[in-house]
């Protein structure tokens, strides 16, 4: 579903990514693991088109998309909750929601009508969300904004979700909810490639994963292979 | 042999240089003293006379739109308050001509600094707006107070004599000239000292010239006035040129105008100025003539286009044709319009629009490009760097508390990211602050250095009290850091860089470094600053500007220039963020180094093998709180930071 | 002082004034979106109305001499957006400032020279009889400018709040990169609010100028009052500026009639400046924390 080969990317001239291959398959959730400042988030960024990869390609159900606009990207089926969730604070629940499915709704009348199916779903599968559905966003929780932060990108009903870093800042108990959240997401069957700091929680909920080192992937592999292997708890403790 | 043929060439090499700059200056000045000689013409000499009040008026104005950086919309009002003063001051007072026009002077300096009080805390368009509304007002204001101004009617004066000797036109044109090079030579001399550094730096990074204990406020309130006072001088001698004033002479228009000189001669450069100043005064005459103009705009348009074709690969689309564009505009309507006169207005929208987009150096960049190609120029030599003992004392470190942070905290509306935190930070010790994402790391550190105010709590170094929210104060007092995100001044050189934050550096006072003798201590700065990027190994990149060399040597040249400031504590954020392995190790010996001299370093580090093999004691925050503290290995047994790293090992199902 | 002399100057100040309202939204609409403001919208005003003009010169009927202006306005827009703003904006330097006041110094001068300096009449089917109410007197004229700002800015404001295109607005101004994530087009949805700021000038001279006739320098003082009641609200302030505009309005009538005609311009520009010195972000605008 998701393919990247050879990805090069970076900020002004120092290159963080030199060349990263991996790939998601359609229905299964894949793990990018690794220290903090080993180019995670910024593989996300250039998968999305926040930032412009400089080589390489990303291919989204065979297309490549690389080179394009973060907007023209999302508009081809791939969502992203980014780091730092990124809600829009100044409007409320559900109009952050209802922007999630921009790309799919009419821009000026009846996109309520159209988007009321996808938007109970996601008050389902987030009933907090639904409690404070006229509340500004701004004002939630980290932990309900992370909700909110997944529950947008869910509105598209999106090829691919990138997820990333959702547990970060987020107190123990919330960051059990958050990964219980992506448990469900991958009963439903939702293509997913997560970047995640805690290793271990991403290692259970994982199919796949691919661990990173300073702009590379040095290591991939089963989730079970993963969990004793000594490099990856090196890379985390040193 | 060898080496003394390059002792000879790098002598030689100094006097071409010396020879082909100074002599230049020395030729075009004497030149524009000798041409009323030469001329014989009254039109000539008032176009020479304006000439150089523009570029005084340039060079002033060139210090808030080139150096800053800042869109300023109210020079012409500093003219006319000139202007004003000087004519008033004659009118009402009898004042000598200097006196008069040291009144200018000090009227533009005053009232320019109190504008600057209010207006530079803002940003690009606030500061715009307050120029605008300044200049506005200041016109409202000449024509309302008819009883003095004389109101739109406008006001007669006479120029006074000078000593007892009264001026005819050629005589008050080198007077005029004469002013103009003092204020050349006195920029010069301010622009290269550590002042031009700073006016560079406060608009790459305000924080980080803060940090660096260069006070942007006061740097640029100083800069304003500069400009300003130029502005003031430049009135006086304009009311003495023409001895008659009226307010409607200063309006919007004639502010375009002087910001299409500076911008079209070249920013940041007095020639770039002078330039200016010559274009704006022949602009109007050239239009009078409409085969002139048509040759003007052709050549405007066979610049464009050159400029077109060799920018075409690394610029915009729209950047490259846009100039093009507006020239072929001008080009047609130089060939369909009746009156050009009557579209001036349109004439220089359309040439400043063209060099904004298409010439940002202005026209003195692309001279200079092509002139130091074919002179072959050579930089000046840089001085040999001082020994590291003089520059960084090695200081005996006992372990008594330097730092003491009781009970911190920092909340932002809601959020609490750092929570009621307390550490101490022994003098001689690398200290650690780890822990995950957004564990409130980043903003402890804020606080400390002062980019942030603490919400309650209380930091104390060498047991007295930090400032709260002042980088600049908290600067000052010992402490320097180095940023997470880059921060350096990205239009200086790697060697600018680290000279503009050395500390107890320059001391000689600004009237005496206006006169040029500030070049010893400017001397000994490069050669202190080259100590210290020979510390780093950055001593190939000395004159490359800091935004083009490589992303790990930029990390380093952050450190060299904290050092610069000798600080007691050196907070290091997250100094090993994107490195690749090799500069990793580097990083590692620099800081070995660096504690080797009895500097206490805070560590916020990520790679735990970096901490490990660095830190004497680790402080581990999660949440905004404390979880642990200790030595690294004792954090690392500590089963609440490894579930802070990896996660619970055992979610719920 | 005489209270109906006062109250009278007060109320034709205080509607004149809901014109620098509108002009100081357009400002709003911009700055919402991309952090960047027009310095030639008065210009746009100007040649909105000389545009309407030459409509009714060719004897249209008015509505579609306002739906006409509106629509050169929104093109206006569009136009500064393309070639003033964009550029500067994607290399994210402030260029945009020169680039616009650049804009306004031409159309200046094409103004001139179409149109001519002078001061021309503009016809408004709208009478400019006085009627009389409690003493103080009010011409329908004056209603129509009340009645044609709140209701533009009324549109405008459901616009934004109703459809979903209106929130993308908000959207993109909360935080760019995410709106881009959401599949919203930042650089269209900043065009869109050039191209609204330039219908909301257009409509600004469209409504004075049967009061004040139309020539190029028609809104050279209007802007200036614009930007001052822009800046004292703060150009996030919402509609703060409602506030600020017909306190501003009343101030320089009385003003004028009580210090002399000539400093009518004075306060707007005082209160700018003052309102800079000591609340930056305006009287409702809220500050922006600095990062690192």
């Amino acid at each position: 579903m998701l393919t990247i080969e050879n990805l090069h990317a970076g900020y002004g001239n120092s290159e963080v990514l030199h060349g990263v291959s991996l790939k998601v398959a359609a229905g299964t959730v894949v793990a990018l693991i690794g220290a903090n400042g080993a180019g995670k988030t910024t593989t996300m960024r250039a998968i999305s088109g926040m930032i412009q990869p400089t080589q390489g390609r990303v291919l989204l159900n065979g297309i490549a998309v690389q080179g394009n606009t973060g907007a023209a990207i999302a508009q081809l089926g791939l969502a992203h909750s980014p780091e730092g969730r990124k809600v829009f604070g100044p409007l409320s629940v559900e109009d952050n929601l209802l922007l999630g499915a921009y790309s799919r709704l009419p821009a000026l009348f009846g996109f309520r009508k159209h988007a009321a199916a996808e938007l109970n779903r996601i008050y389902e599968l987030f009933p907090r969300l639904h409690e404070r559905k006229n509340q500004v966003a701004g004002t939630l929780s980290g932990g309900e904004q992370q909700m909110l932060s997944i529950g947008r990108a869910l509105m598209a009903q999106p090829k691919v979700m990138l997820l990333d870093e959702p547990s970060m800042g987020l107190a123990p108990v919330l960051v059990q909810e958050v990964f219980k959240i992506i448990r469900q997401l991958k009963a439903a069957g939702i293509t997913l490639l997560l970047v995640e700091q805690f290793a271990r929680s991403a290692l259970e909920v994982a199919d796949y994963v691919y661990v990173m080192e300073h702009g590379k992937i040095v290591l991939e592999g089963l989730p079970s292979e993963m969990n004793k292997n000594e490099r990856v708890l090196a890379a985390y403790l040193g | 042999m060898g080496f003394l043929a390059a002792r000879l060439r790098a002598k030689f090499n100094m006097w071409k240089r010396f020879l082909l700059i100074r002599g230049t200056e020395l030729l075009i000045f004497s030149l524009l003293a000798a041409l009323p000689l030469l001329v014989n013409s009254s039109y000539a000499l008032g176009l020479l006379t304006l000439l150089a009040i523009y570029a005084i008026l340039l060079i002033g104005l060139d210090v808030s739109v080139g150096y800053l950086g800042q869109v300023n919309l109210g020079h012409a009002a500093f003219l006319a308050l000139g202007a004003y003063a000087a004519a008033l001051g004659v009118a009402l007072f009898d004042l000598n001509l200097l006196t008069a026009l040291l009144v200018s002077l000090l009227v533009g300096l005053i009232l320019g600094a109190l504008l600057a009080i209010p207006a530079l805390r803002l940003e690009g368009p606030q500061f715009a707006l307050a120029t605008l509304s300044f200049s506005a007002l200041t016109v409202i204001t000449l024509n309302e107070l008819e009883a003095w101004t004389g109101g739109a009617q406008g006001l007669q004066i006479n120029r006074p004599p000078l000593f007892n000797w009264s001026l005819d036109a050629v005589n008050f044109y080198w007077l005029c000239l004469i002013f103009l090079g003092l204020v050349w030579v006195l920029m010069r001399n301010l622009l290269a000292s550590n002042w031009g550094r700073a006016f560079e730096a406060l608009r790459d990074s305000p924080i980080a010239s803060d940090a660096m204990g260069v006070g942007v406020y006061h740097y640029k309130i100083a800069a304003f006035a500069i400009g300003a006072a130029l502005g003031g001088l430049a009135g006086g001698l304009y009311a003495f040129n023409f001895q008659y004033l009226q307010p409607q002479s200063f309006t919007y228009e004639l502010m375009v105008i002087l910001l299409l000189g500076v911008v079209l001669g070249g920013r940041k450069n007095l020639w770039g100025a002078l330039l200016g100043a010559t274009l704006i005064v022949l602009l109007p005459n050239l239009l009078s003539n409409r085969f002139t103009f048509q040759m003007i705009a052709a050549a405007g348009l066979l610049l464009t286009i050159i400029a077109a074709q060799q920018s075409r690969p690394h610029k915009q689309p729209f950047q490259t044709y846009a100039p093009v564009l507006a020239m072929a505009l001008m080009m047609a309507g130089s060939l369909l319009a009746e009156n050009i006169e009557d579209w001036r207005k349109a004439v220089f929208a359309l040439l400043l629009f063209a060099v904004v987009l298409g010439l940002p150096d202005g026209l003195i960049g692309f001279i200079t490009r092509f002139l130091s190609q074919l002179f072959r120029i050579a930089p000046p030599a840089l001085v040999a760097a001082s020994p590291l003992d003089e520059v960084l004392q090695s200081k005996l470190t006992h372990g008594e508390i330097l730092l003491k942070v009781s009970n911190l905290k920092c909340y932002f509306g809601g959020i609490k990211a750092v929570d009621d935190i307390s550490f101490d930070v022994h003098s001689g010790h690398i200290h650690g602050l780890i822990g995950p994402n957004g564990s409130g790391k980043s903003t402890a550190i804020n606080v400390i250095s002062g980019l942030y105010r603490p919400t309650a709590g209380a930091l104390l170094l060498h047991g007295k009290a930090l400032p709260h929210g002042s980088l600049y104060q908290v600067a000052r007092t010992g402490i320097a850091r180095t940023f997470q995100n880059l921060q350096l001044f990205g239009e200086l050189s790697a060697l600018e860089n680290v000279m503009l934050a050395l500390k107890d550096t320059y001391r000689c006072p600004l009237p005496l470094l206006l006169l040029g003798f500030a070049k010893r201590e400017e001397k000994r700065a490069q050669a202190d600053a080259q100590a210290l990027l020979a510390l780093v190994g950055l001593t190939d990149y000395a004159r490359t500007t800091a935004k083009n060399i490589p992303y790990g040597a930029q990390r380093f040249l952050e450190i060299a220039r904290a050092l610069a400031r000798k600080p007691d504590l050196l907070i290091l954020d997250e100094p090993a963020a994107g490195l690749a392995q090799p500069d990793v190790q580097r990083l590692i010996a620099m800081i070995k180094h660096i504690h080797g001299r009895g500097i206490t370093i805070i560590l916020i580090e990520h790679h735990m093998d970096v901490v490990s093999e660095l830190c004497d004691v680790v402080t581990v925050l999660d949440g905004g709180k404390i979880i642990a503290q200790g030595t690294p290995d004792e954090v690392k047994r500590d089963p609440q930071v490894i579930e802070a790293y990896l996660g619970s090992a055992h979610v719920d199902h | 002082m005489d209270i109906a002399i006062i109250a009278q100057l007060t109320l034709s100040g205080a509607l004149m004034g809901l014109v620098y309202t509108l002009i100081a939204y357009g400002f709003q609409l911009t700055y919402a979106t991309s952090k960047s403001i027009n310095f030639g919208q008065g210009e746009l005003v100007m040649l909105s109305a000389f545009f309407s003009l030459t409509l009714i010169d060719l004897g249209l009927p008015f509505v579609v001499v306002v739906i006409g202006g509106l629509l050169f306005g929104t093109l206006l827009g569009l136009i500064v957006e393309r070639t003033s703003v964009r550029l500067a904006l994607e290399q994210k330097n402030e260029g945009w400032i020169l680039l616009t006041v650049i804009f306004g110094l031409f159309s200046f001068s094409v103004a001139e020279n179409i149109y001519g300096r002078d001061d021309r009449p503009f016809p408004t089917p709208i009478s400019s009889d006085a009627i009389n109410l409690f003493n103080i007197s009010i011409t329908p004229l004056e209603i129509s400018v009340a009645i044609g700002v709140l209701a533009i800015m009324g549109l405008i404001e459901l616009f934004k709040r109703r459809t979903l295109l209106g929130k993308a607005f908000a959207a993109v101004s909360a935080d760019r990169d995410a709106a881009e994530l959401m599949g919203i087009s930042a650089t269209r949805i900043i065009m869109l609010s050039y191209g609204l700021s330039g219908m909301v000038a257009a409509m600004a001279g469209i409504l004075v100028a049967p009061i004040t006739t139309v020539g190029p320098t028609m809104a050279a003082a209007l802007i200036l009052k614009a930007f001052a009641v822009a800046v004292v609200a703060g150009l996030n302030s919402g509609m703060g500026i409602v506030l600020i505009g017909l306190f501003l309005g009343a101030l320089e009538s009385l003003a004028s009639f009580y210090i002399g005609s000539g400093w009518r311009e004075a306060p707007g520009l005082i209160l700018l400046i003052l309102a800079l010195a000591l609340r930056p972000h305006g009287i409702f605008g809220s500050a922006v924390a600095r990062k690192v």
